[in-house]
């Protein structure tokens, strides 16, 4: 018994194509876009730090100079409430010390003309 | 166990009541608040110039209290002159302000809106604009700035 000869073939259309490539679902930007959007947000980020900074000195001068308008001001109401109680108190040594002979009123315990703050205010 | 005891220093104020020697012509003290004085510092310092600089050059000759009176009243008579100006001419609007700044902290970059109608009005009653002296980048005032960095979170 011979069976007839047969060549073993391909399917007919050939074989599909070998399925060697990775099939992964896409996973977003790539490492270099990521990389290149966190620098950018930082870039924009330090620039606005840089101009607040910039800003905030110009408030602080804002507020140092509105101080600066005042200090007359109020120096000068100081002033003339220090010189009220110089004047008072000048009155009462005047009165305490007036039977001792020699004594200067006022008169300071330093050899300075300078003019000090008075370091001890008796009342 | 700790014991509350008194201390040996007396907490009660003193107060020299002594009024101002009669020679020394008498003025009106100002008695304006800090927000109040804060919100008008600028015009202060642009009205009461000469008066200011004449006193803080007095003060630079001597530093006693006695030496700058004369000067001081002036200063305090100018001050006095242009809070009431304010008050007549831009009431409201100094309200306004100096209530803002009450609230915030007597921060200017927090009060900038109640601050720009108070200096319309007063530049355009009064002819008084606020000036910051020295001015950052390219001399723009901070006050001006359209949109700043510094702002209240809440408008």
């Amino acid at each position: 018994m011979s069976l007839p000869y047969r060549q073993d073939m391909p399917p007919a259309g050939g074989f599909e194509a070998i399925k060697y490539k990775r099939n992964l679902p896409s996973r977003g930007p790539g490492a270099y876009a990521i990389l290149g959007g966190v620098t950018a947000i930082c870039a924009y980020g330090f620039y606005r730090v840089g101009k607040g900074n910039l800003e905030k000195q110009e408030l602080q001068r804002e507020r140092v100079w509105s101080r600066i308008h005042l200090v007359p001001l109020l120096m000068a109401e100081g002033d003339r409430d220090a010189y009220r109680r110089q004047q008072a108190a000048l009155a009462r040594e005047k009165a305490i010390m007036k039977d001792v002979p020699g004594w200067e009123a006022g008169k300071s315990v330093y050899n300075n003309p300078k003019y000090a703050q008075e370091s001890l205010v008796l009342v | 166990m700790s014991v509350h005891q008194a201390g040996t220093t007396s907490s009660v104020e003193r107060v020299d009541l002594t009024p101002m020697p009669s020679e020394v012509p008498q003025v009106q003290e100002l008695g304006t608040t800090s927000a109040p004085l804060k919100s008008a510092a600028f015009f202060i310092g642009a009205y009461c110039k000469e008066y200011n600089e004449d006193f803080m050059l007095c003060k630079n000759e001597s530093r006693e209290p006695g030496h700058c009176l004369k000067e001081g009243r002036r200063v305090t008579r100018c001050a006095q002159d242009l809070i009431t100006k304010m008050r007549e001419n831009c009431l409201s609007q100094f309200n306004d302000h100096w209530n803002c700044l009450e609230k915030n902290n007597q921060e200017y970059y927090l009060c900038r809106k109640p601050e720009r109608t108070l200096n319309a009005c007063m530049f355009e009653k009064l002819g008084l604009t606020k000036t910051i002296p020295g001015g950052g980048l390219q001399g723009q005032q901070v006050h001006e700035k359209a949109n700043p960095i510094f702002k209240a979170m809440q408008k």
